[in-house]
């Protein structure tokens, strides 16, 4: 085999990996842009420092070996080795600094979406503008394109990161104290985020899909964001909404519009219009809701909800189909 | 001799001149942490006011950077001899080793002194 090949196998693997819902390098908002922007450019100028340095020893070692005066010598450290890393570096950290305070800019669509790191799942809260309650939801952020919105981070017991590489920079969400940062989405589509900061057993289990929505979408989808839970339609489903509430799990969960008013857990509101289940860890289908009813703890280590592997498998499996028409 | 007349001084055989420079630089650091941490937590929002302390703090230890580095490239005595060699054992040796060693720290605090203040006049708030 031509010795180069396995390089190149490599290098479209890893390049292969630069595409996809949760890339740096593919960017779907004005602050990821910029980011990318910096690692284009830094690599450019990393390629072009590394072929000059190889190719100046080259030159001195192989084209024209000669010694050099002590001063010759003497100036080339003086220039080549202080003076003008000096300088360039300088360059780089002002560019670098300079693209911060735009990561920070000020909303302007007059959407705040509050985030709280919990262990290990996301709490998300939507202020319009002029709201004075919020709309609840969890394991998912949806934002309109083509605004900035504001984002305050929140933590619950430890610290988490909240990171959409696709969309921006990441931020500590910290205990006790409101972060906040900004989002500027510009292309649609169905992105990932992922903590970002070690909370746990469940930390790598900690992620959520970020949806990017027109306006008008979204303005639809917020409004039914905010309406309560539909009623169950089948018979399966009456059966498994009288299971949820028999067995206790709205001591933890809250359904709007009807009496589960828990927050040790996650929102269920519309549960089903979410696209992953458990914070981006499994499929939203019956089957995986059933999985996660019985064991969570064999989904997620440690997770913070009991398991139900005590019910009979016909009982789980009516509170999933009443659990997956929550759209 | 590298200075005829001029017999060496305690700050010829001290250390701690030699250091001074980078010792400016650590504390620059941690003067400019503390203002802007206290600054941002007590006084809260007023941007514009604290660059302007940071930046005359920033100014105070470039001079003082400035004043030592100058002394140590005195001591160093280059343009005399053009000696980068020190390892001997006379006291033009150690001075010109203190001076030469103490110079390039100078040089070295000046620029981290300036990058360290690079952020204090760009980013635009306190979080
Ligand atoms: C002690 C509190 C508690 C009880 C009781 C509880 N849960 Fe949970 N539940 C949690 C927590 C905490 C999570 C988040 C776990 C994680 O993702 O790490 C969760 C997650 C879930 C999720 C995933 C939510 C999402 O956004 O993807 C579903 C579905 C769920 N629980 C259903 C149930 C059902 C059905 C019951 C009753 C049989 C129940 N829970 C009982 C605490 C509880
Ligand atoms: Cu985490």
């Amino acid at each position: 085999m031509w010795p180069g090949g396995p390089v190149l196998i490599c290098a479209i693997l890893v390049l292969a990996g630069c595409d996809g819902p949760q890339s740096v390098l593919a960017p779907g908002g004005e602050d990821a842009f910029v980011l990318a922007n910096l690692f284009w450019f830094l690599l450019a100028g990393a390629v072009v420092l590394w072929c000059a340095m190889n190719g100046l020893m080259f030159y001195v070692t192989r084209i024209n070996p000669r010694e050099l005066s002590e001063r010759g010598a003497q100036a080339l450290i003086l220039w080549g080795g202080i003076a003008f890393p000096t300088v360039v570096l300088a360059g780089l950290l002002f560019y670098a600094l300079s693209i911060m305070p735009e990561q920070r800019a000020e909303g302007d669509g007059g959407l705040r979406v509050e985030v709280t790191g919990e262990q290990w799942w996301w709490r998300v809260a939507y202020w319009p503008e002029g709201a004075d309650e919020p709309i609840i939801s969890a394991n998912e952020v949806r934002l309109p394109a083509g605004s900035r919105s504001e984002i305050t981070l929140e933590a619950d017991k430890v610290i988490h990161s909240f990171w959409v590489p696709s969309l921006g920079g990441k931020s500590d969400m910290i205990p006790g104290r409101t972060n906040r940062m900004s989002l500027a989405p510009t292309v649609p589509g169905l992105y990932r985020g992922q903590c970002a900061e070690y909370c746990g057993e469940s930390h790598a289990k900690m992620a959520f899909t970020a949806e990017v929505l027109t306006p008008e979408d979204f303005a639809a989808w917020l409004d039914a964001e905010a309406g309560p839970a539909v009623p169950p339609d089948t018979a399966l489903a009456r059966e498994g909404r009288a299971a949820f509430f028999a067995e206790g799990c709205g001591a933890c969960h809250a359904i709007r519009g009807t009496p589960a008013h828990g927050r040790v857990g996650p929102d269920l509101t519309h549960l089903a219009s979410r696209a992953t289940l458990a914070a981006g860890t499994l499929p939203m289908t019956g089957e995986a809701l059933a999985r996660w009813i019985t064991a969570p703890e064999s989904v997620k280590p440690g997770a913070l909800m009991p398991g139900y592997d005590h019910l009979p498998p016909e009982r789980i499996a009516a509170m999933a189909a009443y659990l997956e028409g929550l759209e | 001799m590298a200075r005829p007349g001029v017999e060496d001084g305690p700050e010829d055989r001290s250390l701690w001149h030699m250091i001074f420079a980078p010792t400016v630089w650590a504390v620059h650091f941690a003067v400019c942490y503390a203002v802007q941490a206290i600054w941002c937590a007590k006084i809260g929002g007023d941007i514009a006011t604290l660059r302007v302390v940071l930046v005359a703090i920033t100014i105070v230890a470039l001079a003082i950077i400035s004043f030592f580095g100058f002394r140590a490239w005195q001591r160093w005595d280059y343009f005399h001899d053009r000696d980068y060699i020190h390892g001997g054992e006379t006291d033009e040796d150690r001075r010109e080793f203190l001076g030469h060693t103490g110079f390039m720290l100078a040089c070295l605090s000046f620029v981290a002194v300036l990058y360290v203040a690079m952020p204090f006049l760009i980013i635009g708030s306190c979080i």
